[in-house]
């Protein structure tokens, strides 16, 4: 009978396992209540605060005015199941049970013994227990008794409904983690207030606690007042009255300014120190909403110059570098900016390297950190296009064998273009002047869309003359992404020309913009 | 087009070297001089024509015999700063010399121009132009390479009219270029100054001797042109 339960069970967590229905259903509460990527989270984070604050804000009121009986429902009843029912999905979401019985099962056919049922259930009820005492569940649990009447106490813990909201508030868990990071410093210092407020306390109580202070009824009076004056703070209620009462309040009153200046010290500089980190995580999240990002690695004087091409055609892209420095320029000057290192994965990763990142440039000055990022890149994903940049020649034969996309040889250019001035000066000033695009006048490629007038046009039947551009050529692509394609230099009036083509003008910028206006429409 | 030039290349470091291949390999004469030993040796293992001289004198630069209406001058050395005070000493000594200069900033391109150079090649400009373009214009970049590198026998060409070419005195639209498998890209008009100007089709220039033509198109058609232009007349 046993043996058929177990076999039951078993069973039943092969069918969770293939079942997509159930996989799809935990998948939705995994995205909706864990994943920040999600699109659909931020509605049930609103959500979430809404009935938080509501709960609370009813709680308040409740202090000194009758409520009417149906927001005393609404809280007992929907926001009481509301957490409830959130609990219980945390709880289901932790971790997987059937995903153990078929560990343990597969794991107890491959060995050719029994299934141990004590350790299973073992597994089971630590994988649960674990998030049943964690900081947050502990909060949930709390936040839901308030709901019990019976004990009048109960209602304070409403007030742990509003920790809730810690949950739903990323900035609000940013300065806690910045908390979290001086934990030793912070402990040590409250223990040193600890001890000074028992040293100052048990003194003022040994000195004016017999009847000398009519304020002073016990123990618990003296630390009160230690704390008060330690603090700054101040009340006036206790104070001293004999002279040596009033010795230990000039001790404790000068360790106390100290103290708290220390304390306060600890705590700025901490968050300047998360500052960065903080910011950087705002980039990473903006990005994130962002499909095609650009990557430059590496803000020297190439990079710097990418950048500022890159800004005025408008490409979303961030600039990564491991000096503080270079990273901080970057942000001055207004672009999204992270201090990473490149040669490692993670940045890329917290970045989406896989879905969201379609560039990414090596621009630093050492050719070997070039190829190592552009290595680390690849590795990660192979689908994104690398632009490497690189002086040595056996370096670059080494990318060419890597699929490297572009590799950019700084000193290749500018010597053939030297090479151009000698013999050749106007034909030196075009080239330049097309690689600079500083002139008015443009090199500029235009997309051929479907079913606009130049689709499916004859070459010759289309008047670049009147429009005001030179034609230098078409670019056409190759069949699939792994086909470089073709530039097809000056095509003959019969050249047909297909949707998808590039167009490679030369002319006014106005002429290029008018060009490509048109090829939208099929005006 | 094809008078082969006199050079004096300052400067053997890695632009330096890549420049010497790109002239020698286009036909011109190059003289290297260099001051830094590395790149002396580096030269005489590759059995470059160098000589040593220490910049900062006058003297070793008179030494080279320069001569200012038959020398091009290429100043590459790896420091902009040695550039600049090149520059400033060439030009004092020959004021009317074709000098040209890398530059590796916006900034530095600026007093190069004020110490009076010719004409200045940006690395970092030009190269973060290309980038940017590989990620906007991809299409342009392939097209640009082609160009510039000579793939498929494309280039781009100058053509000085001489007295004698048919295409003297007509406008440039009654010249077909493109039936020779030419691109005309820009012209410098004489009638208009040294100003090079593009031929998108704007002004319908007329075209005469001293014109210079920049034209873009396959090695062999711009030879077969510039044969064709020999001639006083053609009946087309």
């Amino acid at each position: 009978m046993q043996k058929d339960n177990l076999q039951f069970f078993i069973k039943f967590a092969y069918f969770l396992e293939s079942s997509l229905k159930y996989r799809a259903v935990k998948n939705f509460f995994y995205n909706i209540l864990e994943n920040d990527d999600y699109k659909y989270k931020k509605y049930f984070d609103f959500f979430m605060i809404f009935v938080v604050l509501s709960s609370v804000t009813i709680l308040v009121v409740d202090v000194k005015e009758h409520i009417p009986q149906w927001l005393d429902d609404f809280d007992l009843y929907f926001v009481t199941s509301v957490f409830i029912l959130e609990y219980l999905l945390r709880f289901w979401l932790y971790s997987d049970i059937h995903k153990m019985i078929i560990d343990t099962y597969e794991e107890s056919l491959y060995f050719d013994r029994p299934i141990s049922k004590i350790n299973l259930i073992k597994e089971i009820v630590t994988s649960k227990l674990d998030y049943m005492v964690s900081l947050p569940a502990i909060i949930d649990i709390i936040a839901i008794l308030p709901s019990y009447r019976g004990i009048r106490v109960f209602r304070v813990l409403v007030l742990f409904r509003a920790f809730k909201l810690l949950r739903y508030t990323r900035s609000l868990n940013g300065f806690l983690s910045v908390l979290k990071n001086k934990k030793y410093e912070l402990i040590t210092l409250f223990t040193l207030f600890a001890f000074f407020i028992f040293i100052s306390g048990t003194m003022l109580y040994v000195f004016e606690g017999a009847n000398n202070n009519p304020n002073i009824h016990n123990l618990f009076d003296a630390f009160y007042w230690a704390l008060v004056t330690i603090s700054t703070v101040g009340y006036g209620d206790i104070t001293p009255v004999t002279s040596e009462g009033k010795a230990v309040s000039i001790f404790i009153i000068m360790t106390g300014i100290g103290l708290i200046s220390l304390v306060t010290s600890v705590i700025v500089s901490s968050f300047s120190e998360r500052l960065e980190v903080l910011r950087e995580d705002r980039v990473i999240n903006e990005l994130g909403k962002r499909k095609s990002i650009t990557v430059i690695c590496g803000y020297g004087l190439l990079g710097k110059l990418v950048a500022h091409d890159l800004e005025k055609e408008g490409v979303d892209f961030v600039v990564l570098d491991s000096d503080k420095n270079a990273a901080y320029e970057a942000d001055k000057s207004g672009y999204r900016a992270i201090c990473a290192d490149a040669t490692k994965g993670e940045v890329f990763e917290s970045l989406n390297i896989k879905s969201h990142i379609s560039h990414v440039l090596c621009l630093t000055s050492d050719d070997v950190q070039n190829s190592f990022i552009a290595i680390n890149v690849k590795s990660l994903n192979e689908d994104v296009e690398l632009t490497v940049r690189c002086s040595d020649k056996e370096i670059a034969n080494k990318l060419k064998s890597i699929n490297i996309d572009n590799i950019v040889v700084p000193e290749d250019i500018a010597g053939m273009m030297g090479a151009v001035y000698a013999g050749e000066p106007a034909a030196f000033e075009v080239l330049l002047s097309m690689i600079e695009d500083k002139d008015r006048t443009q090199i500029d490629e235009v997309r051929v869309e479907k079913e606009s007038f130049m689709d499916e046009a004859f070459f010759g039947d289309i008047d670049f003359e009147s429009l005001r551009l030179i034609v230098l050529g078409i670019f056409r692509r190759g069949k699939s992404n792994n086909e470089a394609g073709n530039f097809i230099f000056n095509p003959r009036v019969d050249f047909k020309i297909k949707a998808g083509d590039d167009l490679i003008c030369i002319g006014y910028t106005a002429a290029i913009a008018n060009l490509k206006s048109m090829g939208q429409s099929d005006g | 087009m094809d008078d082969k030039k006199n050079i004096i290349l300052f400067g053997y470091g890695s632009f330096g070297q890549q420049l010497y291949k790109n002239l020698v390999e286009a036909g011109h004469s190059v003289r290297v001089v260099s001051e830094i030993d590395e790149n002396i040796e580096f030269a005489l293992k590759s059995k470059t024509e160098i000589t040593k001289i220490n910049i900062k004198r006058d003297d070793d630069i008179k030494s080279l015999e320069i001569d200012q209406d038959k020398h091009i001058i290429y100043c590459a050395m790896t420091k902009t700063a040695n550039n600049v005070f090149l520059v400033l000493s060439l030009r004092t000594m020959f004021p009317r010399a074709k000098i040209i200069s890398i530059s590796n900033s916006f900034e530095n391109t600026r007093k190069l121009k004020y110490v009076g150079v010719n004409n200045v090649i940006d690395l970092y400009e030009t190269t973060a132009r290309r980038i940017a373009n590989t990620r906007t214009k991809p299409a342009v970049t392939r097209a640009l390479d082609e160009i510039i590198y000579h793939q498929n026998d494309l280039k781009m060409a100058e053509i000085k009219l001489s007295e004698v070419s048919f295409v003297n005195g007509k406008k440039i639209s009654a010249v077909p270029f493109g039936k020779y498998g030419i691109i005309l890209v820009a012209i410098i008009d004489q009638e208009l100054g040294n100003e090079l100007i593009f031929t998108d089709n704007r002004i319908d220039h007329k075209l005469d001797a001293g014109d210079i033509l920049v034209i873009v198109g396959k090695t062999k058609d711009i030879e077969n042109f510039q044969e064709i232009l020999q001639a006083d007349d053609l009946l087309i």
